[in-house]
């Protein structure tokens, strides 16, 4: 009996053998190509992320963090920002994505960015998801104080691959630490200071938050410290606190600088107002955690301690 | 009675087909526009080129636009259809679960869910549900007293019951430190943008609640002409009511997790179709899905690309349109 196989067709072999090992070929190279220029980061919440290296298409999530990649010297390669980045004035003329607590998703993905920067405690957690489920890397940072702000600083700066500004900006935050420090531990007194965060309510800023820290780091006694974040205040609370400095940070709840000193000069009981010791401060210096905190720390060491 | 128990098989295909063409032009133009562009037509290109999905309008149409505007069309239809039911069991034309207090209950669950953090399902979702059940529970309570002959206390019950929530909402918001607290401001105004292909799934509780109803739709036509006559003619209004309260409720509490506070769209959509196509539910039901689907896809696409400096909530947009046009309508059903 003779049995006749049919004739092998080059294609059906290449089916049965080849296209496996072409797949195995095809995927490894995709994968390669992945890899070059990409690495590995861990961010400061602790997450894997894969980056391009250096990136050249950067939408930050936040003011702070738009002011930092600028004074990094890599603003050319910001793509978009959110809204009120006005810090350095070019950033102001980039593209909008959004507010920070409400990112433009949509926005964010038509720009076609390698690498999307964000803050932990300010963009909600659920719009991070989403962007990096579209496959755009997202980093993280999560200051909590000066330390970490320069450490912060520090870690932008290796993935965008610009140690040695940071070297340098980190080492200007450094010296206005010291400073301070300096003459924090020749003053006799610790001034009792209230911080206000806005007008209408009476705001304050509690332990834990960066204004905290600068007035302790600055030699002054917070009258808000408590575990209350952003607590409010009435007059009546304010007038048995009897702060020696009122620290007053601008544009809080839209007054003028007249109007914001006008409302605590009615109560001439209060020693802040007695020794005329009212200050109205750029809030942008206090509670954005960029280098510039350590400007506000220089300048509330030279209100406590004229 | 009569046109109870008519065919109605010709005039619903017909008004069904006009609404799905509407609700395919809103999905259409909801996935075509928004803030990075207008195209409506590559919608269409994308639709062709299915599987080549690298291109970045493929990403936002796929898989940013398209959950959204699905996401407004399920909300869309499920108060809308929710507005119908209650404005039949209690027999007020101004019943909506807005404004009984249905909706705030789900707000205030949800709410007390995400303040503590708790995963959306079934966490949010669940905490939802048993917020505005609760909510239901107290104002049906309230209504069957010694005065529950009287037609306007179901809903004066359920008016108080959403100032109350209206109140406890505000409460947890004042007393919260929780970084959420601006999310969670925004959702109260009704917030679409948490749409997701992972909220999808959660379709499946909702489409048989829609189901439900519209098998209930003939009782609701004899529930209308009031609950004697319903008993007479066979109905068990007490197992009806029941029913469509609680799927209605369920369904409401669900939209309210994955939407926010929406108002004005079960009480504009139903009016306007019952204004024009008559107070038939076997008609009403199927219309007043697709009506208040193609009508919330519309408000969407206009809080998403009227402002350009980050959209808006939705629920201003259907307030604010859903209002003027609510007047107009009752202005020329004048006698």
């Amino acid at each position: 009996m003779k049995t006749t196989s049919p004739p092998q067709r080059p294609a059906a072999w290449l089916c049965r053998a080849g296209l496996p090992t072409i797949a195995a070929v095809l995927l490894a190279m995709t994968l390669f190509a992945g890899r070059a220029g990409a690495e590995v980061f861990v961010d400061q919440v602790g997450r894997r992320v894969d980056i391009p290296a250096p990136p050249q298409r950067i939408v930050s999530l936040m003011p702070s963090i738009t002011e930092i990649v600028f004074a990094l010297g890599a603003g050319h390669r910001v793509k978009g920002v959110t809204l009120y980045s006005n810090e350095p004035p070019a950033a102001a003329e980039l593209p909008k994505v959004g507010s920070y607590v409400h990112p433009d998703v949509e926005k964010i993905v038509s720009l076609k960015p390698d690498l999307c920067l964000a803050v932990r405690d300010g963009n909600p957690r659920h719009i991070v998801d989403k962007i990096t489920g579209l496959g755009i890397p997202v980093y993280t940072i999560d200051p909590r104080n000066l330390a970490e702000i320069m450490e912060s600083v520090m870690l932008l700066a290796e993935v965008l691959d610009s140690e040695e500004r940071a070297r340098a900006i980190v080492e200007q935050i450094q010296v206005k630490i010291n400073s301070a420090a300096g003459r924090v531990t020749q003053a006799a007194t610790r001034p009792r200071v209230f911080f206000q965060i806005d007008a209408s309510p009476l705001v304050s800023a509690g332990s834990n938050t960066f204004i905290d820290q600068l007035i302790t780091q600055a030699g002054g006694v917070n009258l808000a410290a408590g575990p209350t974040a952003y607590p409010r205040y009435s007059w009546e609370d304010i007038l048995l606190m009897q702060p020696e400095v009122v620290i007053i940070a601008s544009m809080a709840g839209g007054y003028s600088e007249e109007e914001l000193k006008a409302a605590w000069r009615r109560w001439p009981e209060l020693p802040a107002v007695r020794d005329n010791r009212l200050y109205v401060v750029n809030a942008d210096l206090f509670d954005r955690p960029t280098p510039r905190l350590a400007d506000g720390l220089e300048l509330l060491v030279n209100i406590f301690f004229p | 009675m009569d046109q109870t128990f008519t065919r109605i098989g010709p005039r619903l295909t017909v008004i069904c087909l006009l609404l799905g063409l509407l609700l395919a032009a809103a999905l259409l133009l909801g996935a075509g526009l928004g803030s990075s562009g207008r195209n409506p037509l590559a919608v269409l290109d994308v639709l062709r080129h299915l599987m080549q999905s690298d291109t970045t309008q493929h990403t936002i149409i796929w898989k940013i636009r398209l959950p959204r505007v699905l996401l407004a069309a399920m909300a869309g239809a499920t108060l809308s259809l929710g507005g119908l039911v209650f404005q039949v069991l209690l027999r007020n034309p101004l019943a909506e679960p807005y404004i009984l207090g249905i909706s705030g209950g789900a707000a205030v669950g949800a709410i007390a869910a995400m303040l503590l953090g708790i995963s959306f399902f079934p966490g949010v979702t669940g905490s939802a549900f048993a917020g505005s059940m609760a909510t239901l529970a107290i104002v049906m309570l309230l209504a069957s007293g010694p005065q529950a002959g009287r037609k306007d206390s179901l809903l004066l019950a359920g008016v108080m019951m959403n100032a109350f929530a209206g109140a406890v909402i505000m409460f947890l918001i004042s007393m919260s430190q929780s970084s959420q607290l601006h999310h969670i401001l925004f959702w109260l105004m009704g917030d679409l943008s948490m749409a997701e292909a992972a909220r999808l799934p959660l379709f499946a509780l909702i489409l048989p609640c829609h189901v439900v109803i519209f098998i209930l739709a003939r009782p609701m036509n004899v529930l209308l002409t009031g609950r004697e006559a319903a008993a007479s003619l066979g109905v068990n209004v007490r197992k009806i009511s029941l029913i469509l309260l609680i799927t209605a409720t369920l369904m409401v509490s669900l939209v309210v997790c994955l939407s926010g506070l929406v108002g004005f769209v079960g009480l504009v959509i139903p009016h306007i179709l019952r204004l024009t196509i008559g107070p038939d539910h076997r008609v009403l039901v199927p219309a007043s899905l697709l009506g208040g689907a193609s009508y919330l896809v519309f408000c969407d696409l206009l809080a998403r690309t009227l402002s350009t400096s980050g959209e808006l909530p939705v629920g201003i947009i259907t307030a604010m349109i859903g209002a003027p046009l609510f007047i107009v309508l009752l202005w020329r059903s004048r006698p």
